[in-house]
């Protein structure tokens, strides 16, 4: 019996990103266009946009195959078992699968087959993309993973359930090294989902989606539904570490209340991206440089207990 | 477990075995497949006789050891004692070198330099010496036979192809770093030997016996702490310069191990380097009794480990994302890894030294990990060289900037070395995020020992990024990307490009060790936690450091309960959305096509346009430049030739089967 129920909470987890991350994607689309004085594509656009893909015509043209088509379902999979692990307005329902380490690694595993498909694709434009989208990750990585160790410095548990729950403020008196944090994720956190000024691996202008320059089809459709939960999934856990006040409470309100939460991040998001032009990956990594040293000092705070 | 059946028998008999190998492959040097069966069928024997001895050591415990030959006027005695920490390090050379001796029959029959017999007997020797290193408590006369031994083969087959450029050069500095580690380790036991025959345990000991020393130990640390310390500085530099630590490392191993022919480098990286991890482990935790732990400043030693594991791990990981060569990356690849293990046993004699029951448990987490990481790089690493030597194989190179596209041409090479880089990467479900599970739980969760510990394990988290950018380079460069004008050539020529049935089974069967250990990593940590409970007197292995982890098939948990891990649960999850998503992308009921890549619709695709090794992470390697310009230095790439169907000066000729 409880196992079932696990179950069935892992899978309205699935259902509910899968069901709410191109709503997102509209949303985030809609309103980019009106802060550009444009019209916009209707707030379903993404959803016609996946349906129509999945129908198109799929045109291999990588070294290996097998590596393409891997590489891309891994990638959504991926995601989705990262979906499993979080909270989502309602307690984590794997917490049992892993802990923090887990989901630090599992979310390099999605950019791992981000890698995959655009070395398979073997394009000198995909490959370029995929060296740009490596240098990103050496550079984030250790931001979200010492946000994650300070809150197990603080809790003292790697539990996902107790890290995920606002742990960075759990040190004691002024959590200097929780709001630190937070400066540098919220300074970050456009890098993290992949949107403009951070969206160089990308960069359609100028190499044309790197790493995606190669994929069509239902391929293309399942790397554009894995970009659109990886917004999802890093909002909730940018809600989930930073502003958990109110998640507790009962079931419908907590639920709206946290998805609100996610709603205003991801609509911040949106106001930076169509604000702002790209970075060079170079003007980019100095900047991540920058904020990977404030991270290492917020983590030696947090190591005397502020 | 008397008579001839005890694990030091059996350790000896492996010995002499293969030692008596060693001399029939002399004879037999015409006949190279003879010769390369022959020393295979012996690792086989030598790998079952082992077997035994760890199997039996695991289920009755160690014995008290077996004095074989002793000449007490020298102090000279060859006795052998296999514990659990022993049979920890005798299961991976085992594990090691089986599948290496296998790859090396079809490596060395085509790839022919020079003759057989001077490989397969130094090949040999150097098996019989690291079995030798691992068992004997001698740590003086025959520390240095065994250390010897196993230098002076390493060295002859470090230069086997002398012909090449630099060879000689790589050898002769792995000559004399071994030489100077060795007589550097021999200070130290010097040192601290006191004089006469001691007999402890109703056993009579000679001076330079390891149990003798740690028995005259009490009396030294109350008496001379700074001796002492002195003297353990000097085993920490000997055996730091045997497995790659920082400064030493790079002075030898970088060009030492893509010099080697390459089941020999997997040998060198898979097993050689961690007879330093094990004299480290014995020598820091062994050698003082547990009764004068507030003596021996464990803490301080640990903190000494954890700064130089974390610089190593470091320093190695980010050397090996600017190399261009496909062994020369994963040789500085191994200091990196070999810093993960420093680093998981300075975090283990940290959390020591602070002594509380919390962190003790601790300590046995991340003693437990660095030892089955020991186990698991053994195996990964090997894959690893291996895969790049059957690429040599095929392709004659090991310069990255010339290959591209081997997946589709060697398919199981290509998919063996993707499951062994993402496994040093440490992607969940393989078996290197279950050794670098433990250790990461027991540095970030020790801050109540050290603040150090926290900072140093971001940093190896971070490092963990950057050894997965350079799996990347490495699997992407030789394997995915474009298929060079190289590997056109060789196979046009070759007609086929996927080596022989042999090797590729030799890189299966380690390939299915890693999918194995990160799958099931309960009976890793059975094993480690087994064999710590079978080694006594350890100060990391009191009752309540011993079995940490609660390793089961459901899954792993912290003994702490605040970390947990269960690969299947995991395994099951993933591929059931692997399945759903496939079930999305099948449900529009798109056609395939396949198509040439596009390229803005005009410019055609030439080797000279290609992307290659040279080119991955510029920006990276410029940025660290500005802070140190030597690093960042942009490697040199050979003029591009002018018509593209021109072949370049330095081209490789199909002709000369050189290795170089």
């Amino acid at each position: 019996m409880e196992v079932l129920i696990l179950i069935l909470r892992s899978f309205a987890n699935v259902v509910v990103v899968l069901a709410l991350a191109p709503l997102f994607e509209g949303l985030l689309r809609k309103v980019t266009a009106r802060i550009q004085s444009r019209q916009g594509p209707p707030l379903l656009q993404p959803y016609y946009d996946l349906l129509k893909l999945l129908g198109k015509e799929d045109i291999e043209s990588g070294e290996s195959p097998w590596m393409q088509r891997f590489a891309v379902h891994l990638a959504l999979a991926t995601v989705l078992t990262v979906a499993c692990l979080i909270p989502l307005g309602a307690p984590v329902p794997l917490a049992g699968a892993g802990d923090i380490i887990l989901l630090v690694y599992l979310l390099t595993l999605a950019g791992i087959c981000t890698l995959l498909a655009g070395l398979a694709a073997g394009s000198t434009f995909s490959l370029i993309g995929i060296s740009r989208e490596m240098i990103t990750m050496i550079a984030l990585e250790p931001l979200f993973a010492i946000t994650l160790i300070i809150g197990a410095v603080n809790t003292g548990t790697f539990r996902l359930e107790t890290v995920l729950d606002g742990s960075v403020y759990a040190g004691g008196g002024v959590p200097w090294s929780g709001l630190l944090m937070l400066a540098v994720m919220l300074l970050s956190f456009q890098a993290f989902v992949q949107r403009v000024p951070f969206d160089i691996a990308e960069a359609e202008t100028e190499i044309m989606e790197g790493p995606l320059i190669e994929y069509s089809g239902p391929k293309l459709a399942v790397f554009k539904y894995a970009q659109m939960v990886r917004l999802v999934i890093y909002s909730s856990l940018f809600v989930a570490l930073f502003i958990p006040w109110g998640s507790h409470l009962v079931f419908p309100i907590g639920w709206l209340l946290f998805w609100a939460k996610v709603l205003v991040l991801v609509l911040l998001v949106t106001l930076v991206a169509a604000t702002h032009a790209r970075y060079r990956i170079d003007q980019a990594l100095r900047y991540y440089g920058g904020l990977v040293g404030v991270s290492f000092v917020a983590l030696v705070l947090a190591g005397f207990g502020y | 477990m008397t008579g001839f059946t005890t694990p030091e028998h059996a350790v000896l008999g492996a010995i002499v075995l293969c030692l008596g190998g060693a001399v029939f492959t002399l004879f037999i040097d015409h006949r190279r497949r003879v010769a390369g069966w022959v020393s295979f069928g012996v690792i086989l024997t030598t790998a079952a006789l082992v077997g035994g001895a760890v199997a039996g050591v695991l289920r009755h415990g160690p014995g008290p050891g077996v004095t074989f030959l002793s000449l007490p006027p020298l102090g000279f005695a060859l006795r052998l004692y296999v514990d659990g920490l022993s049979a920890v390090f005798l299961a991976l050379i085992a594990v090691v070198s089986v599948p290496a001796a296998f790859h090396a029959i079809d490596y060395m029959t085509s790839h022919r330099p020079r003759s057989a017999g001077r490989f397969y007997p130094h090949l040999l020797v150097f098996i019989a010496a690291m079995l030798g290193l691992v068992s004997t408590t001698d740590m003086m006369w025959f520390f240095f036979i065994f250390w010897q031994m196993m230098t002076l083969t390493g060295w002859a087959m470090i230069r086997y192809e002398r012909s090449c450029p630099g060879h000689r050069q790589a050898a002769a500095r792995f000559l004399w770093m071994m030489q100077f580690a060795c007589a550097v380790t021999m200070l130290g036991a010097a040192m601290l030997a006191q004089d006469g025959l001691e007999t402890v345990a109703g056993t009579e000991l000679m001076r330079f016996d390891f149990d003798a020393v740690a028995h005259h130990m009490p009396a030294l640390l109350a008496g001379h702490p700074g001796w002492v310390a002195v003297a353990l500085t000097l085993f920490l530099t000997g055996f730091g310069i045997k497995l790659g630590m920082w400064p030493f490392g790079q002075f030898w191993l970088p060009d030492a191990h893509p010099a080697a022919p390459s089941p020999v480098s997997a040998l060198l990286s898979g097993v050689m380097l961690k007879t330093g991890v094990y004299g480290l482990m014995r020598y820091f935790l062994w050698l003082v009794p547990s009764e004068v732990r507030a003596d021996y400043p464990i803490g301080g030693w640990g903190l000494a480990f954890l700064f130089l594991g974390t610089l190593t791990l470091f320093t190695g990981t980010f050397r090996a994302l600017q190399q261009e060569q496909s062994k020369r990356l994963l040789a500085f690849s191994s200091i990196g890894q070999a810093g993960y293990i420093l680093f998981g046993l300075g975090v283990c004699l940290v959390l020591l030294g602070e002594g509380t029951p919390a962190t003790g448990a601790l300590a046995g987490i991340a003693l437990t990990g660095a030892l089955f990481h020991t186990l698991n790089h053994g195996v990964f690493k090997s894959l690893l060289f291996l895969d790049a030597g059957a690429v040599l194989h095929a392709t004659g190179t090991q310069d990255m900037n010339k290959l591209g596209g081997l997946q589709r041409h060697m398919p199981v090479t290509g998919f063996t070395a993707l499951v062994g880089s993402l496994a040093i990467a440490g992607v969940p479900l393989l078996s290197g995020y279950a050794s670098k599970w433990p250790m990461f739980t027991a540095a970030l969760q020790g801050t109540a020992a050290s603040r150090w510990l926290p900072v140093c394990g971001a940093v190896a988290v971070l490092t963990s990024a950057l050894t997965l950018a350079l799996m990347m380079k490495f699997y992407g460069a030789i394997f995915l990307s474009r298929t060079s004008r190289l590997v056109e050539e060789r196979r046009q020529a070759l007609g086929r490009l996927e080596v022989s049935r042999k090797m590729r089974t030799a890189q299966v069967i380690l390939a299915t060790l890693c999918v194995a250990a990160g799958l099931l990593p309960f009976l890793g940590f059975a094993f480690v936690s087994r064999a710590l409970a079978m080694s006594p007197h350890g100060l990391a292995t009191a009752p309540d450091t011993i079995g940490p982890v609660t390793a089961s098939a459901a899954g792993l948990v912290a003994a702490t309960n605040t970390a947990v891990y269960a690969p299947l649960l995991l395994l099951a999850l993933m591929l059931g959305l692997f399945a759903l998503v496939r079930l999305l992308a099948r449900a529009g009921g798109s056609s395939q096509r396949a198509a040439a890549p596009w390229l803005c619709g005009y410019a055609v695709e030439t080797d000279a346009n290609r992307l290659r090794a040279a080119h991955y992470y510029t920006e990276l390697h410029r940025a660290v430049g500005r802070l140190h310009p030597a690093a960042g230095r942009l490697p040199a790439v050979e003029p591009r030739p002018q018509n593209p169907n021109e072949k370049p000066a330095s081209a490789w000729s199909l002709e000369k089967n050189s290795t170089c």
